[in-house]
């Protein structure tokens, strides 16, 4: 999955640290998933478009290895 | 998730005095073959086999030197305070690896017994089995804090 917090980080200038509190998850979580290493919960998706007031597709874009199964 | 089978941070510390007591004491205990008479004990047991070429008792009352029980249940609490307490900052990222790195640690656990069943035997097998008995939670905390080691060492070249 890609996604592109880090454009929507800099387009409000949020730091990942001040994203993690506002999210209430550690700033490891906020690193991680802009790495594409961690699949976020959905809560936690909606919550940080919610902070960027924008849409969860706006920022997260399904890959096609994602369609395949695990 | 809902994370109602941790301890709280606090416990980091008491498991490692408890740990390391625990260890120390196992040194101890092992080099020196301590065995002080004050723990030795008339204790109930469920199940034991005081000849060694006898018959086992079951329910019944022993007479038994407590220091290596004593050691086994300190290193027992004290690693799963270590492991199983709560971060300071919990969230689904910890808890994910947290689950990971426990099938981890039970894989090479597994791997390594096996291993060691086929190429080591009589009493230095008995030796692998004692430490067996810790190294699952031992190498959940390798693995554990190496990834978050590392996951942090990434973040500080961003901001």
């Amino acid at each position: 999955m890609k996604n592109s917090i880090k454009v929507e980080r800099a387009k409000k200038n949020i730091t990942q640290a001040q994203l993690a509190e506002r999210v209430k998850v550690s700033r490891q979580t906020i690193n991680a998933i802009e790495k594409g290493k961690f699949n976020l919960s959905t809560i936690l998706a909606l919550k940080i478009a919610k902070v960027f007031e924008c849409k969860v597709d706006e920022i997260f874009e399904l890959e096609a290895s994602d369609w395949e199964s695990k | 998730m809902k994370t109602h089978y941790l301890f709280p941070n606090r416990f980091k510390t008491y498991g490692w005095i408890i740990f390391l007591s625990g260890f120390v004491l196992a040194g101890l205990m092992v080099s020196l073959d301590l065995e002080p008479e004050f723990l030795d004990l008339n204790i109930f047991t469920i199940a034991a086999q005081p000849n060694f070429m006898g018959d086992p008792e079951y329910f019944s009352m022993q007479e038994n030197n407590m220091l290596a029980e004593i050691v086994g249940i300190l290193l027992i609490c004290g690693l799963l305070f270590i492991a199983f307490a709560k971060e300071k900052a919990e969230d689904e990222f910890i808890a994910r690896l947290r689950l990971e790195s426990l099938v981890w640690a039970t894989y090479v656990n597994y791997i390594i017994l096996a291993i060691s069943i086929l190429f080591i035997y009589d009493m230095v097998f008995f030796w692998v089995l004692i430490i067996n008995m810790f190294t699952i939670l031992l190498f959940f905390l390798l693995r554990f804090n190496w990834i978050l080691y590392k996951t942090n060492k990434q973040m500080e070249h961003e901001e």
